[in-house]
């Protein structure tokens, strides 16, 4: 009869169900929330790659281009221009900074761009069909008094339509284009606009840019290049790869420790949980472990029947587990980012877990004597075998 | 006569310590074959243990066991195989696979052996129709009366043709009409399969059947 162990799981189907499904909410919740740390990273690094600069310049004592308060004077930016170590002409201002634009009437959370079209720092299209780039200044050095066009282009996941205006500040902005997304941290939309209007909607028109960012020579090392500036008083410089270090730590590390605090909290409880769910199914299966030892069931044969039962259960626990949390990341309100790699790894671990604890269930009664086992008069040590363990079958 | 099962000096504890219960105290025993030997006495006073010793379902703290003319090696030897060879035991609860049919529960202990399935099938059919269940095959325990089950727990017990079927209080949960009758069976049984049965009972009423009685009291066997 191959068919005996299923027969047996068809038989006691509501266990065989509630293990499953403990099995299954437990990979769903830690690949979620390992998903959802993993869509922050991404989030976190999309922007900053997408510039293509490899310089990030901020004020001293900033500790980052991202990171804290950063002011510089564009125009004392200027002599690193003449730097051979950067590419010609790729010095460029940004403004990065968190606003509440007031979009139909509700504040809502947005990062703002402030950049220059022929520079780095932003798109330079918008996405076809979706209206138009923004009017750039037409000036280098800043006038407040000289007139600035306020337009804006979006991200698209942002919803807004052409021509509609949003308020930043005091100031209205109106939305003449939409770029493909880049969303910031958890979800965080970005607005991207002039430098120039930057300037009038967050910094009161005031002549600062939070950061330069630029392209290494092609000869040049960044890092060589990054270490060069970063000698300069009053500014700090980092390259890309430091940048998203430093994002990394900010915005997502720190804090998510709580997050990841429960996530290993999450690893802990589940692998008790998945253990001990396996290890008392099995000893409920005592009594008829001993009868298949009384008619004549050899060790060997007992396990491989409680095994099967094991893995199987292991399998469908953990295959919906795994399917589930993708299906709750795409359901998901903020970007869940399920990495493969880490799912094959909580698949393998689960599954050596459950077949684990599964055995030494099995192990405990199939060692003792047939009798003991059906009478269900085991001794209480979890891993400690009967004193009546004497007959050695195979 | 030859002995079919032979016991000497056999004794089990239970527990340790001031705790430890005597269960059998170094008894001597052997049952012939073909032989219906019945084993009674009081509650408690070691019947079940010691089938249970006999049909090496159970490790005895000392002494030693010769079954079938072989000496038993307690440290290293597969006892698996002498019980799925030549010993059939039927409980007092049954015990049948609550989860197979009648069918399916004789056809485990062949499968248990390694038997071919068709002809697992074949002999357990045979074996249900000789126990007059032939309509029952394919019902599971819950689905049958005691009388039923306890046929059934028969006929999986002479599955593997054993030597020996041990039965303990087989007729404890059966009225006195399904005893009359089990009894009858196991009789007939017996005859045709020339097997060696070793009755557990406290049923006075069933002492008329046996060849031989063995009285027990406080773990030691008393008269033979």
């Amino acid at each position: 009869m191959k068919s005996f162990f299923l027969k047996d799981m068809q038989y006691r189907r509501a266990r065989v169900v509630l293990t499953s499904l403990g099995i299954t909410v437990l990979i769903s919740l830690i690949l979620l929330l390992g998903g959802i740390m993993n869509g922050m990273r991404i989030q976190a690094q999309q922007y900053v790659k997408s510039t293509g600069a490899d310089i990030w310049i901020s004020a001293e004592g900033s500790g980052g281009a991202f990171i804290g308060f950063s002011l510089l004077i564009e125009e004392n930016m200027a002599p690193l221009n003449a730097q051979r170590e950067l590419k010609e002409g790729s010095l460029s201002p940004l403004i990065f900074a968190q606003a509440r634009p007031i979009i139909r009437g509700k504040s809502t959370k947005a990062i703002v761009v402030g950049y220059m079209t022929d520079k780095y720092g932003g798109p330079k299209q918008v996405l076809d069909g979706e209206g138009r780039m923004f009017k750039a200044s037409e000036f280098q050095d800043y006038r407040p008094e000289d007139p600035i066009p306020l337009e804006i282009i979006v991200d698209e996941k942002m919803g807004l339509e052409i021509g509609e205006q949003i308020t930043i500040g005091t100031d209205a902005v109106k939305v003449v284009g939409k770029t493909s997304s880049l969303m910031f941290v958890l979800d965080t939309p970005l607005i991207f606009m002039d430098v120039r209007v930057a300037q009038k909607v967050l910094l009161g028109n005031y002549p600062r840019v939070n950061m330069m960012i630029a392209k290494a020579n092609k000869n040049m090392e960044p890092e060589k290049v990054a270490a060069l500036f970063d000698a300069i008083e009053e500014i700090e410089a980092r390259t890309m790869n430091q940048t998203l270090d430093d994002i990394i730590a900010y915005y997502v590390d720190e804090p998510m420790k709580a997050v990841q605090f429960l996530r290993v909290m999450l690893w802990i409880v589940a692998g008790l949980l998945v253990g001990m769910i396996t290890y008392v199914t099995m000893l409920e299966k005592t009594q008829e472990i001993g009868v298949l030892k009384a008619i004549g069931a050899s060790n060997s044969y007992v396990m491989t029947h409680l095994l099967k039962q094991v893995a199987l259960i292991s399998v469908v626990g953990v295959t919906i587990g795994f399917c589930l949390a993708y299906v709750f990341a795409a359901a998901a309100p903020i970007f869940v980012a399920i990495n493969l790699v880490e799912s094959i790894i909580v698949a393998g671990i689960s599954f050596i877990v459950c077949c684990g604890s599964g055995y030494l269930a099995a192990r405990k009664v199939i060692m003792v004597d047939p009798l003991i086992a059906f009478r269900g008069e085991l001794d209480g040590g979890m891993f400690r075998h009967s004193p009546t363990v004497a007959y050695p079958d195979a | 006569m030859t002995a079919i099962i032979e016991g000497i000096g056999l004794t089990k504890r239970f527990g340790v310590g001031d705790a430890a219960v005597v269960a059998i105290d170094s008894v001597d025993i052997r049952i012939d074959e073909r032989e219906l030997v019945m084993i009674m006495g009081d509650s408690g006073c070691g019947k079940t243990t010691l089938i249970s010793l006999l049909g090496c379902i159970l490790t005895p703290d000392a002494g030693e066991l010769r079954i079938d003319g072989e000496d038993i090696d307690l440290t290293g030897q597969d006892l698996s195989l002498i019980r799925r060879q030549k010993i059939g035991f039927v409980f007092q609860l049954f015990h049948l696979l609550p989860y197979l049919t009648a069918l399916e529960n004789v056809m485990v202990a062949m499968d248990i052996a390694k038997t071919d399935k068709s002809e697992a099938e074949d002999r357990s059919i045979e074996l249900l129709t000789r126990v007059g269940l032939s309509d029952r095959l394919h019902h599971r325990p819950a689905q049958m009366s005691g009388g039923e089950k306890q046929r059934v727990s028969f006929a999986r017990a002479l599955a593997n043709r054993p030597k020996v079927i041990f039965a303990d209080e087989p007729t404890a949960n059966l009225d006195s009409r399904q005893s009359d009758n089990l009894m009858d069976l196991i009789q007939e049984l017996r005859q045709e399969h020339q097997t060696t049965v070793v009755i557990v009972t406290h049923h006075e009423g069933l002492k008329e059947n046996a060849d031989r009685i063995v009285y027990m009291k406080d773990g030691k066997v008393i008269t033979s």
